[in-house]
């Protein structure tokens, strides 16, 4: 599709403004050093937070504000872009997510608050479809998988089938829509996206002890690791994984990260990598005049810092010392 | 007689062209102004200098038709009796401002549209962001230059 890309004039420069008011390294670190969590919300709310934070009567409601903030941080991008239907892609993300949880919730019978009030459907009605097994009004592909979802579970009481399903269907369409308005920009972001959760997903499932059979089954296409590499290496050592990327963008984010996970056992430094190395992805194209780059990037630089927030928040709470909070802590987009 | 509508369509091109490129690349910095004064009302100032920038070529044009103007008594006593071939000289003559203008108006245009998102992030440094569309409107003024060089030369 050939457009007139001056057509992003307006939401390119809209965001460029927004981006002055996102927290700095400076704001992050005076957090990161005050006494205690009622403190760190006080200088969070010196900043654009300030608002959302004055409502706010109990530290721990804090997830509440985070989530109205992204949602009015979606929906504000969504206003402004040109070509509302390429962001909504992106949305799509959180529609999963909430199925997710939803369905999580059903299955094992516990209630939960990780929704998060982002997405292109209502969550009352998301959690009216998944409670009535009625999923008529959700779109063809997310239909379809809840309706196998729902299946299989009764069949087979098995919680991962949920993820998994749905990780599936929320890529498929991630790529198809990139491909559809023929951004490279998106399909090169998808991609990379992909790559970094079937790394996860082999690292995880190789733990877990399962087989190269199920490791097909949940790997997800569309990536630039080519699958059968990534199957062949459930029976290699963790360092044939390494040396096999070593020459790939990836060899450093594996390289520390791996290592970190097999020898300390936690994934937290390979996850926090993976989102650094979507964040330079996106750092590239920073400064694109005219296109949907930026808008992108907002976005996730948006997710980013609340994802901060929330580690300081709760490092906070639970009383952590300030280097183990700083060493979580994700690279800011500005 | 006949040569009075080719340089009429010199006229024609010169000014229609250059201020087309200008009107684009007008509306394409005013669109980028819209999205950082919608955030930040106090730069209104500074977005209005840089989207009348590219309004230059619109004046170039207009000069330069002016001047054929005069040339074949359009505007003035009355008209000139020109050949077809001094006709053709003053179309020719119009030609590097309207073609110039019109590409560099855009250009520059999208240049400032650039510069609106460089002064989003750092006012300060909106000199450095005019330096750089001041680049692109040296070609128009080179064009300008021709065409004015050339009219000189016509005989009437």
């Amino acid at each position: 599709m050939l457009i007139d890309n001056t057509i992003y004039g307006y939401a390119v420069a809209r965001v460029k403004a927004m981006e002055t008011r996102l927290l700095d390294q400076g704001h992050f670190e005076r957090m990161v050093n005050s006494s205690d969590s009622g403190e760190a919300l006080k200088i969070l709310s010196e900043t654009g937070y300030s608002a959302a934070l004055a409502e706010l009567d109990d530290v721990y409601n804090f997830e509440a504000v985070l989530g109205e903030e992204l949602s009015y941080t979606f929906n504000t991008v969504l206003k402004i872009s040109p070509i509302p239907e390429m962001i909504a892609s992106l949305v799509l993300r959180y529609d999963i997510h909430n199925l997710k949880v939803l369905f999580k919730a059903k299955f094992l019978g516990i209630k939960s608050d990780l929704l998060i009030p982002v997405g292109s459907i209502e969550l009352s009605k998301l959690e009216h479809a998944v409670n009535e097994d009625n999923y008529l009004f959700l779109p063809g592909k997310l239909r379809q998988a809840a309706n196998n979802i729902n299946d299989d579970f009764m069949l087979n009481r098995d919680p991962q089938i949920i993820d998994l399903l749905l990780d599936q269907v929320l890529y498929e369409q991630l790529i198809d829509s990139a491909r559809e308005y023929e951004s490279e920009f998106l399909e090169g972001l998808f991609t990379r996206q992909i790559d970094l959760n079937n790394l996860k997903t082999l690292l995880r499932i190789k733990r877990m002890g399962l087989n190269r059979d199920f490791l097909a089954r949940v790997l997800l296409p569309n990536g630039s690791i080519a699958l059968n590499k990534l199957t062949a290496m459930i029976e290699e050592p963790e360092e044939s994984l390494i040396s096999m990327l070593a020459l790939s963008d990836y060899a450093d984010l594996v390289n520390e990260g791996v290592r970190e996970w097999t020898e300390k056992g936690s994934a937290s430094l390979l996850e926090k990598l993976s989102d650094n190395f979507i964040t330079a992805y996106l750092r590239e194209s920073k400064w694109v005049p005219f296109g949907i780059e930026p808008l992108v990037g907002y976005l996730w630089a948006k997710e980013i810092e609340i994802k901060n927030i929330r580690i300081v928040l709760v490092g906070k709470i639970n009383k952590l010392p300030a280097e183990s909070i700083r060493e979580r802590m994700r690279d800011v987009y500005i | 007689m006949e040569g009075i509508a080719i340089a009429m369509l010199g006229v024609a091109l010169a000014v229609g062209l250059a201020g087309s490129g200008s009107a684009i690349g007008i509306g394409i910095v005013g669109q980028s102004a819209c999205g950082l004064v919608s955030e930040d009302p106090d730069k209104f100032g500074q977005t209005l200098l840089l989207q009348a920038l590219p309004g230059t070529q619109g004046i170039y044009g207009l000069l330069a038709g002016f001047l054929i103007m005069q040339d074949i008594g359009i505007v003035g006593a009355e008209l000139v009796d020109l050949t077809a071939e001094q006709g053709y000289a003053f179309l020719m003559a119009a030609l590097p401002i309207a073609i110039a203008g019109f590409s560099s108006g855009i250009y520059q245009g999208r240049v400032l549209a650039s510069s609106i998102n460089l002064i989003a992030k750092r006012p300060e440094e909106m000199g450095k962001g005019i330096v750089y569309a001041v680049m692109v409107e040296t070609y128009a003024v080179f064009a300008l230059l021709a065409t004015i060089l050339m009219l000189f030369g016509i005989d009437v």
